[in-house]
């Protein structure tokens, strides 16, 4: 079912939602509401704590709730790829001009550059907090059914931008489709996206295009499809998504007042000892 | 009926039961943006309870056609009339409402999440309430055979079963007439079949009108009450599928085959010297005409 059409780096639409619709395990159960709380209440907490002991273990329970959902970890920590270039790009200068103890520095000739502990810390603190939240999304993704989540996303967001998600979600696969198929026959006739992208980079940015155009093309006859059954702008998902329990309203308030705890009270270099 | 031919270069196009026409088409043209014209001197009707085919080559306008039943093309020149009113003239801008179209493309025909979304979008865009327009959408569903599918992702979804979906979409919203283009085409032989038996639903179970384009004139033989030869973008003939299928030169000029079940009955009768006096079109007819030509001739 699953086919990383361009790179093994970059999440696989199928393969999640494959997962999505498996729901065999105790996680896939759990409300959709309780999860989306959870990505909520991680996220507020990796944007209030600083702490790195805290990060850790956050992302170490993350990983562990991941992996006991019986998800891929060795495919996570190939789609991490994305988000720690992500991160490294943007933290990757401001590092070196964080004040603190310097761990070593490097001699450019025209100035040095001086990598500090907190400079250091600041990378591996926003890396961890930035694969936290992608471990948890992806985790929620996998763990909650594809009707569920678009009807979510059908109350929570205003219109049209739920419009525009409940669209292009289906398009989406259909353009992946369109571009696996594209990479096959390209590969069926000896092509290849890293061998040829310098030799063959012109027939490359052709196909693209081709994608282009076809996506345009297949849009046009998707809307009319949906004018000919009276499409006046109003698309809704019909799923009604299970309410949380008890068990889910006490387990989010228990969490938002550990949260409420750490961030109160939990030093930001507390338990660092370098 | 015998059958009506009908010159692509004159204008006149009468009714062809004015008791029981619910579409008449009298469009002298459609020309799209780039110049090229789908229809030219297109008469066409479409009668109450009635599975009509048009039969035609790629590319002679059979599609083009299609959109205009629906409103979502209108003629260049030329009028449309459903239900005694004319669509051109604006009086009618909810025909989607009467004619629902299940296109030959299923992928692009199912746009929603989910399977049950997609057939509760045509209901709930008539004004139904949730509840009315999800039973709505899995009485239609439970129609077609994919009462089991309603939760699915129409992407996962093979090609026979998108099919099915489509059509309960269109059915979901109990229109007058459905047109479905090329439903058969890039289906194995039993999604086919079953596709086949849930059209002839439409008209014996719910009385709705069916067109059917193709140029499967086997599914035309099998299913067809009335043939419409499609040709450069007009009708050039018209009859029941007897009359229209043991013509072969009509057949010829509108750049087809005859069906299987027509083409066996002629070697036979060719190859026995017989004249070919029945005209059996569908394979239970072919098995009785041959039964008793067999008989005819060891006698």
């Amino acid at each position: 079912m699953s086919q990383a059409i361009i790179s093994p780096h970059i999440p696989d639409l199928d393969l999640i939602t494959v997962y999505a619709q498996r729901q065999d395990t105790w996680f896939s159960g759990v409300s959709p509401w309780t999860k989306f709380a959870g990505l909520f209440l991680i996220v507020l907490l990796v944007t209030l704590t600083k702490n790195l002991l805290v990060c850790i273990s956050l992302y170490v329970v993350v990983l562990l709730v991941y992996a006991a959902s019986d998800l891929p970890v060795r495919k996570l920590f190939s789609w991490y790829l994305i988000p720690v270039l992500f991160v490294l790009s943007l933290v990757g200068i401001m590092a070196w001009t964080e004040p603190g103890v310097p761990l070593f520095t490097l001699d450019l000739g025209i100035f040095p550059l001086t990598l500090t502990d907190a400079g250091a810390m600041l990378v591996v603190t926003l890396l961890l907090k930035a694969l936290i939240s992608v471990t948890y999304s992806l985790f929620f993704l996998m763990t909650t059914r594809y009707q569920y989540f678009s009807a979510m996303i059908s109350r929570i967001f205003p219109s049209p931008l739920d419009q525009i998600f409940l669209m292009a979600y289906r398009f989406l696969f259909l353009t992946l489709s369109m571009i696996g198929a594209m990479m096959k026959a390209i590969r069926s006739r000896g092509g290849g996206i890293v061998r040829s992208l310098r030799v063959q980079g012109r027939i490359f940015a052709e196909v693209f295009a081709l994608v282009f155009i076809r996506s345009f093309d297949r849009a046009e006859r998707v809307s009319r499809a949906m004018i000919s059954r009276g499409y006046q702008g109003k698309l809704e998902a019909a799923t009604d998504i299970p309410r949380p329990g008890l068990s889910g309203y006490g387990t989010i308030a228990v969490s938002l007042m550990a949260i409420v705890l750490i961030a109160s009270f939990v030093p930001d270099q507390w338990g660092l000892v370098w | 009926m015998v059958i009506v031919r009908r010159d692509p270069a004159s204008p006149h196009c009468p009714p062809l039961d004015r008791e029981r026409e619910l579409i008449h088409v009298d469009c002298a043209s459609h020309t799209y943006a780039d110049g090229s014209v789908g229809i030219h001197n297109m008469c066409f009707s479409v009668l109450r309870n009635e599975i009509v085919v048009l039969c035609g080559p790629n590319g002679s306008g059979k599609s083009t056609l299609i959109e205009h039943l629906n409103g979502l093309l209108t003629p260049s020149q030329g009028e449309i009339w459903v239900g005694g009113r004319s669509i051109t003239k604006g009086e009618r801008t909810d025909l989607w409402k009467e004619v629902g179209v299940v296109f030959q493309r299923s992928d692009d025909q199912l746009f929603a999440p989910t399977v049950l979304d997609d057939v509760m979008f045509g209901p709930l865009n008539l004004g139904l309430t949730r509840p009315e327009a999800h039973a709505a959408a899995i009485s239609a569903l439970e129609a077609v055979g994919a009462a089991d599918l309603v939760s699915k992702i129409p992407g996962y979804l093979s090609g026979g079963q998108k099919r099915l979906v489509s059509i309960a979409g269109v059915l979901a919203m109990r229109p007058k007439i459905i047109v479905l283009d090329e439903p058969t085409s890039d289906l194995d032989p039993l999604h086919s079949d079953r596709i086949e038996k849930v059209i002839r639903t439409f008209k014996e179970e719910y009385g709705i009108s069916v067109v059917i384009a193709t140029h499967d004139l086997d599914l035309a033989a099998r299913i067809a009450d009335r043939v419409c030869l499609v040709k450069n973008g007009a009708v050039f003939a018209e009859g029941t599928p007897e009359e229209i299928f043991y013509n072969p030169e009509l057949i010829e000029e509108a750049g087809l085959m005859l069906p299987h079940t027509v083409r066996i009955y002629l070697e036979f009768c060719a190859t026995g010297g017989i004249e070919p006096t029945d005209h059996p079109v569908r394979l239970e007819e072919l098995i009785v005409s041959l039964q008793r030509r067999s008989c005819d001739s060891s006698r």
